[in-house]
């Protein structure tokens, strides 16, 4: 029975010949020997039908036994799709030779359903058929055929299209229901197994590779490429953020993005408040300093820049205790940053009050308050700038410190 | 380091913003309102800095340039109009994703609606510029948005350091 099936699968095929392929395939594997010659007579029955079916046939004569696929299309056109509700019961019961007698038309149909509702050994459970239960009978089925996984990609969205329309329009009894969830089921077996598929089947028309589970409609496939964009993009994103390698899922992910810009936002005002109040007192008096002319200066004075710089530096005294808290903020990470924010607003507060504000940080953080005292510092300066040159060497200092840090270029 | 990199961009142009906006009012008092005006300018020059420093061109950059001209103009105007244009982008946007919608199966457009609409909406609000995009495109954004605000940080921290010593 395996060499038939493999057989089947990897023959060519027009259209629909897959999905039969395929349904018989999975009948197949579910039957006993008996039953499969029970099938192959209800096939011949069919076969005569189809024409086209008849090289297909003969190229998937395995072991001896005659296959002979049906394409449900045929049975669709009949109007016999009433039996593809009837076929379940008798599907149900896979001991049960006898049954299949009764329903020669209905194989197509029957393996279609029977995809789904083998594992479960229901009739009418067709019309609760899921794609869970698909996979698993898929599963169920790659486990026991193994190799026959390949061949299972020859599916055609256009056919698949077709055969949803044509059994859309065949539907005129209850049966709608169970007609177009087998033709989706149809579409979604038949686009199965792609993401496992090593080999490529030469096909007449060029199609896209449909995930397994999946629908081939263009505009699910549009949706499912936007879908795949997405996972990239955000899969990049995680790489920028720091400490999201733990997180899955696009919920926790987008607010650790959304923290972290806030963060990085807030550092950006904290940092410009900083210097706002450090260089209150500065005067720079750089002039007509070329972007250029930065590494030559460097080049020029690279001892000068560090040691009359140490000099010449203005000296901020902030308290020792204000120092530690800004230097520890600013080493933190996202968390802290939020309670920089606080220090900034209760700091831009008091110092539009001009009070002496002692923003009170969270009780996450461990050290003490920040204090900001403006009048404070600015009569502890010592303002020493007094040549062009030494701002200037003050900006080749900066400059090689910005420069020469170990961080990573973010060019 | 790379002299033409973005950190090395945004370090000159900076600095040299820096230089002017103390050249252009030396310092006075160091009341805290003053400090509060050059904070409020310094934050302007380092969002400015930082968005002529790209090379490519990006939607986040404009819209910080636009705000910040239009805020220098007037603040009327330019609280009406970014109004207005914010509007404008949400309604062209919310136009589109509905195009989208009708086009697109149902099951995978309510999921995205449903999952991304809270998180997608705050992070427009975070990212300059970003009522008007799609959601691809805002995220793409809000990759590049975060690299330039780490080189800033960086940037400004080490400036900040230099002057805390």
């Amino acid at each position: 029975m395996l060499h038939r099936l493999e057989s089947l699968e990897s023959c060519n095929y027009n259209g629909m010949d897959v999905a039969v392929l395929e349904r018989q395939a999975a009948r197949l594997k579910w039957q006993q020997q008996n039953y499969v010659v029970q099938n192959n007579n209800l096939v011949e029955l069919c076969a005569s039908s189809m024409p086209q079916f008849q090289g297909l046939i003969g190229s998937n004569i395995g072991s001896g036994q005659m296959v002979q696929l049906k394409r449900p299309e045929v049975f669709l056109g009949s109007g016999d799709f009433q039996e593809f509700v009837n076929f379940p019961v008798a599907g149900a019961e896979f001991g049960d030779s006898e049954k299949l007698d009764l329903v020669p038309p209905e194989a197509a149909a029957d393996y279609c359903i029977s995809r789904t509702s083998s594992c479960q050994m229901t009739a009418l459970n067709t019309s609760v058929m899921k794609e869970e239960r698909e996979d698993m009978v898929l599963e169920k089925m790659e486990s026991t055929t193994g190799s026959g996984r390949e061949s299972f990609n020859k599916r055609k969205p256009e056919a698949v299209a077709d055969h949803k329309g044509k059994n859309k329009r065949i539907k005129g009894e209850g049966e709608s229901e169970v007609k177009t969830k087998c033709s989706t089921e149809i579409s979604r077996n038949s686009s199965k197994e792609n993401s496992k598929a090593s080999e490529v089947q030469k096909l007449d028309y060029i199609h896209v590779r449909a995930r397994r589970g999946q629908a081939t409609d263009s505009h699910s496939l549009a949706e499912r490429a936007r879908r795949e964009k997405i996972s990239m993009k955000m899969k990049c994103l995680q790489d920028l953020v720091p400490g999201c390698n733990k997180i899955t899922g696009k919920a926790g992910m987008l607010d650790e993005i959304i923290n972290y810009v806030q963060s990085l936002q807030r550092q950006v005002e904290f940092l410009s408040m900083k210097i706002a109040a450090l260089n209150s007192s500065v005067q720079f008096n750089v002039e007509n300093l070329p972007m250029k002319e930065f590494p030559a200066y460097v080049a020029n004075f690279p001892a000068a820049a560090k040691l009359p710089a140490m000099a010449g530096l203005p000296y901020f005294q902030l308290n020792p205790l204000q120092k530690e808290s800004v230097n520890c903020m600013l080493n933190e990470s996202i968390l802290p940053a939020q309670t920089a924010t606080e220090g900034i607003a209760s700091a831009s507060v008091s110092i539009s009050e001009q009070s002496l504000s002692s923003s009170s940080m969270t009780q996450l953080q461990p050290f003490s308050t920040w204090n900001m005292d403006p009048q404070g510092s600015s009569s502890n300066l010592t303002v020493i700038f007094h040549s062009s040159s030494i701002v200037r060497v003050e900006y080749i200092r900066i400059w090689h410190l910005i420069r020469y840090t170990p961080d990573t270029d973010t060019s | 380091m790379n002299p033409s990199s973005l950190k090395s961009r945004f370090a000159t142009r900076f600095l040299r913003a820096l230089t002017q906006i103390h050249a252009r009012k030396p310092i006075c008092s160091s009341s805290p309102t003053e400090i509060f005006r050059r904070y409020r300018r310094i934050k302007a020059a380092a969002d400015k800095s930082m968005a002529y420093s790209v090379r490519s061109r990006k939607t986040w950059t404009g819209a910080v340039l636009w705000k910040l001209r239009s805020r220098s103009c007037g603040r009327r105007s330019a609280k009406t109009s970014t109004f207005i244009k914010s509007q404008q982008a949400i309604m062209k946007r919310t136009r589109h994703e509905k195009q989208n919608k009708n086009t697109t199966t149902t099951t995978t457009t309510g999921e995205h609606g449903v999952g991304f609409g809270v998180e997608a909406s705050e992070l427009r609000e975070l990212v300059p510029g970003g009522e008007a995009m799609d959601y691809c495109n805002l995220l793409d954004e809000t990759a590049h948005y975060i690299k330039c605000l780490t080189t800033q940080v960086k940037v400004m921290k080490k400036i900040a350091d230099f002057y805390s010593l």
